[in-house]
């Protein structure tokens, strides 16, 4: 009998940032419309909404395939993820016109710099956010969908 | 008849006597298991919500203390540049 574990992979990734969404966008209209950062949400959703889920589900379902193959742990493997999804997200970004490159560093949303020497420590800060992300929350599901 | 010819028919032989001896095996399964994964969710969720079990004191006290440290300078980092909140929920 087929029980789908592949289905059951998306399923348990996709969990985690689709509940997020709820903050994000929350975040960014309270971000928009309290402390006036001119974020144009309905260009900005589109990468939290549309791209972050569908890979996390993705990758879940990498996980999954090459678990019997090469194991390395959820949490490790999750980390990997940035090297993806930052590219990706910058990408977007840059093409949707809310990510400018200055002379003084990445201006995000034409109100917040990034300075370039801070860019290394920003993206160490996602690896072990997307690390716990995955150990915790992914690992969780993966294991209330059987297939830990 | 040479040595290596009575050694394949030997072969032969022990193989036929082994294929006989074992019972074949079916490649699918001939019980479905998704009811018993069933039951076993039911369990656990009749008793506690998913949410109680995982952020109940068992799984708290098994993470280990570098995660709480990562979790900290994670924290720290949010609090520090609080500017930067839109653009960690952008890659959210």
């Amino acid at each position: 009998m087929n029980t789908h574990p592949y289905l059951r992979a998306y399923m348990a990734g996709i969990t985690v940032p689709t509940m997020l969404l709820l903050v994000v966008l929350s975040g960014f209209l309270i971000a928009r419309y309290t402390f006036h950062i001119p974020i144009p949400i309905e260009r900005a959703i589109i990468f939290p909404m549309a791209l972050v889920p569908n890979l996390f589900g993705v990758w879940n379902i990498f996980y999954l395939w090459l678990r019997p193959r090469r194991h390395l742990p959820i949490g490790f493997h999750g980390a990997i993820l940035p090297f993806i999804l930052a590219p990706a997200g910058l990408t977007l970004a840059t093409c949707s016109g809310f990510l400018v490159a200055t002379s003084s560093g990445l201006a995000w949303f034409h109100d917040v710099v990034i300075p370039y020497r801070f860019l290394a420590g920003a993206f160490c800060f996602a690896l072990i956010a997307y690390y716990l992300v995955w150990k915790y929350l992914v690992g969780f599901f993966n294991e209330v969908l059987g297939i830990a | 008849m040479s040595k290596d010819e009575t050694n394949e028919q030997e072969q032969k032989r022990i193989a036929s006597l082994l294929k006989h001896s074992i019972a074949p095996v079916d490649g699918e399964l001939k019980r479905d298991l998704w009811p018993q994964m069933l039951r076993r969710l039911d369990e656990t969720s009749s008793s506690r919500s998913w949410f109680s079990v995982m952020f109940s004191t068992a799984a708290l006290s098994s993470v280990p203390w570098f995660d709480w440290a990562l979790l900290a300078a994670l924290i720290i980092g949010v609090c520090v540049f609080p500017n930067t909140i839109p653009i960690w929920l952008y890659h959210f």
